[in-house]
């Protein structure tokens, strides 16, 4: 069934009829407001990087220790294919708005897919932190270990925020699976795509938190031993 | 790559043109990305945080600016340069005077464990 937009009439007190401006045609204003929640995820991530940047100047030396220890091969595959996700989700827009309705859902599933095995390497790569005795709440980081204070300041706010960002990750998951049953009804298509639009706002958004998480927890610590 | 008419239903022509530049993008990210790899075995090694931050906003721009069609929308543009220079301000405040000028170390949770106090 195709998008069809029913105009609301409201009635005056003398019996005049009028027609309330509808937004489902405002385009803009849908983009604009998308943005203004996008600044809230900046605060939110902005607020946990500030607390990263103030401990690492407390604790210069252990957070370049910490750094060197986590798994720069698998955070580097990672920051690749989100790097891709964001051009399939991108190209798959694109073919939506030029009425490619079926190359564009290949496009939504192959983010999809990507974005699992972004999951599936992030929880390999927790699993061996778990190993060596890494985890939240857990061995090296309770209160009684011996490894340095600043260290396990650095691995606290690194699990808080991949963990924050893999949530994310999910919820991306979850809309792109929305918006495939969104376009399978017809409520997005060719002429009328700002869910579409804003979904792969969002993924980039998702995407450029990975751009600047990556170089800090995984590559400050680069060229100093491991 | 994007104007502001970006509701407008695209032409095959705007299509291949805005798909070659999507394209031209992620040559440009994954050469950014190879960078920030070989950075601290290649160049700036005394200094691999800021050069690796410095790659960061590099890549940042291209995708706040192609991907997240920011080129040419002026209003949203200016609404997010405003908030990054408050973000900006109070990194520099906070990590640029008050985190060096630290004063709590002797009582301060963040400074040493719980049990040492």
């Amino acid at each position: 069934m195709a998008h069809e937009y029913i105009p609301e009439i409201s009635v005056d007190r003398n019996g005049k009829e009028h027609e309330v401006q509808g937004w489902q045609g405002d385009f803009y204003g849908g983009k604009l407001g998308f943005w203004l929640f996008m600044l809230t995820e900046v605060m939110m991530f902005g607020g946990m990087f500030l607390a990263l940047s103030y401990y690492n100047v407390l604790h210069a030396e252990d957070f370049i220790i910490a750094s060197s220890h986590l798994n720069r091969l698998l955070g580097g595959i990672n920051t690749v294919i989100l790097l891709i996700s964001a051009l399939t989700m991108g190209l798959g827009l694109l073919k939506m708005r030029a009425g490619d309705i079926k190359g564009s859902k290949l496009m939504i599933y192959a983010t999809i897919l990507l974005a699992l095995i972004f999951l599936m390497i992030k929880g390999v790569e927790w699993r061996e932190e778990y190993e060596h005795g890494i985890f939240l709440l857990h061995d090296k980081l309770l209160v009684t270990s011996s490894l340095p204070f600043g260290q396990k300041l650095f691995y606290g706010l690194y699990f808080t925020m991949t963990g924050l960002h893999g949530v994310h990750i999910m919820i991306g998951i979850g809309l792109m699976l929305w918006l495939i049953k969104r376009i399978n009804a017809g409520k997005v298509t060719p002429d009328h795509y700002i869910l579409y639009w804003n979904i792969t706002l969002y993924w980039d958004i998702v995407h450029l938190i990975w751009v600047f998480v990556f170089p800090y927890y995984y590559m400050m610590g680069a060229g100093h031993g491991h | 790559m994007d104007t502001n008419n970006s509701s407008a239903r695209l032409t095959q022509k705007e299509y291949e043109k805005q798909r070659l530049d999507y394209y031209k993008v992620i040559i440009g990210l994954l050469l950014l990305t190879a960078l920030t790899f070989v950075q601290p075995h290649l160049f700036a090694e005394g200094s691999t945080f800021l050069a690796q931050m410095f790659i960061a906003l590099a890549k940042a721009w291209l995708i706040v600016i192609y991907y997240m069609h920011l080129k040419g929308d002026k209003l949203i543009g200016y609404m997010v340069l405003f908030s990054l220079f408050l973000v900006a301000v109070f990194f520099i405040i906070i990590i640029g005077i008050d985190a060096p000028s630290f004063q709590y170390g002797a009582e301060s949770y963040i400074t040493a464990p719980a049990s040492a106090h």
